[in-house]
């Protein structure tokens, strides 16, 4: 089932050139033209969009958890990890629950902040110019904006922390692809 | 995996690509189609799971590259080590279906 090279590209198809970008630079280098013309073929043998997505979307997951933990940023953002869950535990044993749980609220703000600014690392070469990242720090300026509307009489401001935690999670990531690359 | 000995047993799909592979050149999406027809469709992958699964057998010593003319469309074939580990694997999947055989054949 050979692609003729003119045929016009579907979406799907240029849907899936974009997350390639997804994958280390070396790993695209070797078989990015084959992955296209793999999805291609795919494409036009698939039933429907959906079976063909399902299948895409298990293959993208499974690879790039398999290519993220080959990696050596895998163990830096497992040392934060670590060391985050135990300086939560120290502290939860030296000083009990705290009310709020603002640990619990940050660590949750970080885990996101982390992975959107990992994503936008691979998607874009200089993420401090991309649209993508101004896009994601709006958003987040407006989840803060409504949650501190909304949730603002909450003692300790639940959604300042996990937007704090955010920002801190992006921050961290930007400075772990800096020191260990993608 | 040292290049003179792979370590048995083997994940599921490289054992699949290696029976795909054997006596014939194949590009990726005809391993994909014969790893499917070979597993009777329990076994699908996608191209990232193929691409990198190869990248580590040719690392390996398993799989090389063959006709590589057009970019779109790579040839892999197996090298002798590849064929030699598809045997041994072969045997030790024989002999664990045996004893199972054996095992549920005296419940």
């Amino acid at each position: 089932m050979t692609r003729h090279p003119r045929q016009k590209e579907s979406r799907s198809l240029r849907l899936y050139a974009r997350l390639l970008e997804l994958y280390p630079p070396a790993f695209l280098q070797r078989h990015r033209a084959e992955m296209l013309q793999n999805f291609a073929d795919l494409e036009a043998a698939a039933a429907s969009k959906a079976q063909l997505w399902l299948l895409i979307g298990k293959d993208l997951t499974m690879s790039l958890i398999s290519h993220f933990f080959a990696s050596r940023l895998s163990g830096y953002v497992i040392a934060v990890l670590v060391t985050w869950i135990l300086l939560f535990v120290i502290g939860y044993f030296f000083y009990g629950p705290t009310p709020g749980r603002p640990a619990l609220h940050i660590f949750g703000g970080f885990l996101p902040g982390m992975l959107s600014m990992y994503i936008a690392t691979r998607l874009y070469v200089t993420p401090q110019n991309s649209s993508y990242v101004i896009g994601v720090l709006v958003a987040c300026v407006l989840v803060f904006t409504i949650g501190y509307f909304r949730y603002g009489s909450t003692p300790g401001h639940s959604a300042l922390q996990i937007f704090g935690g955010f920002l801190l999670g992006m921050l961290s990531m930007s400075i772990a692809t800096r020191l260990y690359g993608t | 995996m040292s290049k003179s000995k792979a370590p048995l047993p083997l994940t599921p799909a490289v054992f699949h690509i290696l029976l795909a592979l054997f006596g014939k050149e194949r590009h990726g999406y005809d391993i994909m189609q014969q790893v499917k027809a070979d597993s009777g469709d329990t076994v699908k992958m996608g191209p990232g799971t193929l691409y990198g699964s190869l990248d580590r057998m040719i690392e390996a010593g398993l799989v090389a590259k063959g006709n590589t003319q057009d970019p779109r469309r790579i040839y892999y074939r197996l090298t002798a080590l590849g064929q030699t580990t598809l045997r041994a694997e072969t045997e030790r999947l024989s002999r664990v279906a045996l004893v199972a055989r054996r095992q549920l054949g005296s419940e």
